[in-house]
């Protein structure tokens, strides 16, 4: 295993000649990926990904459909080990710890690493219950804490205003945008150090998008945030730094600002400005 | 080439043919229903009176009496059944939906063999249970009949668990899970409450129908003239006094027959309709 050290100089990760250099990023490296592939049943979904994500920055991955970054998001919590056939090979460091190790604890990965989904599903309980379900597994607390916890959990989430009053009655009573802060707040009461999003607002109107990304530009500086987006504009607005795959490679990583108008790479350009085919 | 009036007439003379063949096939097919349903109403209500729940079933050539040992023994007997068969097949469909991802062969194979199950026979059910336990403790007895019962409970749960737990949405599942929840408890604690009205309804049908069946019973539970608390001894149940009443040559005997009859089509009814009905509403309160 290399030395954090070594991690947080990319020069000494020895890459392929093959690949694309992964960027540098500033700062300390949360998550460094090092040479990553991903098989669906048999299907090579991510071919020797490299990508190291920056402590406490927004990072977004674009790309079109089917470039594998929801994949790769999904590595990141080992959330695909679900399903069968699926297979991960390569290095995915977190604090330059191997998570792909079949000896990291699942459990302490999943308490680290917290994620939210594209279609918000809160679980059929309470709002309350909905943020003290994770919480009740993995600490006892006395009824005043766990409050106190859920209470700063939904303010994190910009939403204990909406619900303060109405705690205990079904989340699935909330809408959609409501409902997707619900699940923010259930995944940062654990308080985790990195936060995945997958597509998070893509079931969301305007308002409600324009919402979460102000909500995760507060919550940056606190938290990792990795974020999957399909639209180009929302990477651009809330990440600093941004990532483009395509077909199951990482074409392009650097600062937001750059990506978007200094792109290094072709196919980075003609994907932002649209001349994608 | 045909006019673009005569491809209009003749699209419009299909449709009222199919509409007209379709509304006849359902109202020939439910007229059945309603027939049995009248008949059964207006002669069980014509035998119905307070002594039907109160007194027990009359010796030949007596007059009065009522059903009161057989309705206490088939709520026994199918109460019995469904607990026996619904954990049972509440535990198997769980495992189908959530814990057999990793032996798609296995599990398909369990799914075809639940499916024959539900459409077994049940007088072989009967059968089964008589040669397995009644021949072997030498007696029949309520619980032989509710072991019988509970096997055909136990497809329908199987069934509607496993289809019930399918339906949840696999983000639920990985939402629970990326908290760092384990599997049993996150389809314990998560993926039960998402699927109650479903695995409910599925247990009440079941219920609803173990309360109508006879042929289970006839080599199981057997009957009994008496009352009898002891489910370890042959015991009456309505079904089966249905059947041997009515093939008496006794009037009074028909009549607590119809009445049976009566009294176990309205709790069918209202268990079926009842469970469908909360299902419905469940769905239309999530979809709201």
């Amino acid at each position: 295993m290399p030395s954090e050290a070594s991690l947080a100089d990319p020069r000494a990760s020895g890459d392929s000649a093959a690949a694309p250099p992964a960027v540098a990023a500033p700062g300390r490296t949360k998550i460094a990926v090092k040479g990553l592939d991903f098989y669906y049943r048999g299907y090579h979904a991510l071919k020797n990904v490299n990508l190291e994500v920056p402590e406490r920055q927004i990072t977004a991955i674009i790309g079109p459909s089917g470039c594998g970054k929801s994949t790769l998001l999904r590595i990141f919590n080992r959330i695909y080990s679900v399903y069968a056939g699926l297979e991960a090979t390569g290095q995915v460091l977190l604090d330059g710890e191997n998570i792909l190790d079949p000896h990291y604890s699942l459990n302490r990965l999943r308490t680290r690493v917290g994620m939210v989904f594209q279609k918000a599903v809160p679980f059929p309980l309470s709002i309350f219950e909905n943020v003290a379900f994770g919480l009740r597994h993995h600490i006892k607390l006395s009824r005043g804490e766990m409050e106190d916890r859920v209470e700063k959990a939904l303010r994190e989430a910009a939403l204990w205003d909406e619900v303060k009053d109405k705690l205990h009655t079904s989340g699935l009573g909330l809408s959609g945008g409501q409902q997707q802060r619900l699940c923010i707040a259930r995944a940062v009461a654990l308080r985790p150090q990195v936060l995945l999003l997958d597509e998070p607002t893509s079931a969301l109107d305007p308002i409600a998008t324009g919402r979460i990304e102000q909500l995760l530009s507060d919550l940056q500086g606190e938290y990792t945030i990795v974020i999957v987006t399909h639209n180009m504009q929302q990477a651009a607005r809330v990440s600093t730094y941004t990532a483009y795959m395509y077909l199951g490679e990482m074409v392009e990583f650097g600062s937001t600002g750059e990506l978007f108008t200094r792109p290094q790479r072709r196919q980075t350009e003609d994907y932002i400005t649209g001349r994608f085919g | 080439m045909q006019s673009p009036r005569g491809l209009i007439f003749k699209r419009r003379a299909s449709n009222v043919v199919s509409k007209l063949l379709g509304t006849v096939a359902t109202l020939f097919g439910l007229s059945w229903l309603v027939w049995i349903l009248i008949v059964t109403l207006l002669n069980g209500a014509r035998a119905l009176s307070p002594h039907i729940f109160t007194d027990i079933t009359p010796p030949p050539g007596v007059e009065g009496g009522g059903l009161a040992n057989a309705l206490v023994g088939s709520a026994l007997m199918s109460v019995l059944g469904v607990l026996i068969g619904a954990p049972l097949g509440i535990a198997a469909g769980t495992y189908l939906a959530e814990f057999a991802e990793r032996r798609p062969v296995w599990r398909e194979s369990i799914r075809f063999i639940n499916d024959i199950l539900l459409s077994a026979p049940s007088i072989v059910l009967g059968l089964f249970v008589y040669t397995i336990y009644v021949r072997q403790v030498g007696h029949f007895s309520g619980f032989a009949g509710a072991i019988a019962l509970s096997l055909i409970v136990l497809p329908v749960v199987v069934r509607t668990t496993d289809e019930t737990l399918r339906l949840v949405p696999n983000m639920m599942r990985e939402a629970a899970l990326s908290l760092g929840i384990p599997r049993w408890k996150v389809t314990v604690q998560v993926l039960y409450r998402a699927a109650l009205p479903g695995i409910l309804t599925g247990v009440l049908l079941g219920l609803a129908r173990i309360t109508g069946e006879t042929a289970p019973l006839l080599f199981t539970a057997l009957n009994n003239q008496f009352w009898s608390g002891n489910v370890n001894g042959p015991t009456a149940s309505v079904p089966v006094v249905i059947f041997q009443f009515a093939m008496s040559p006794y009037d009074n005997w028909h009549s607590l027959a119809w009445a049976g009859a009566f009294v176990v089509t309205m709790v069918v009814l209202v268990l079926s309709v009842g469970a469908r009905a909360y299902l419905l509403k469940n769905r239309m309160d999530s979809n709201a």
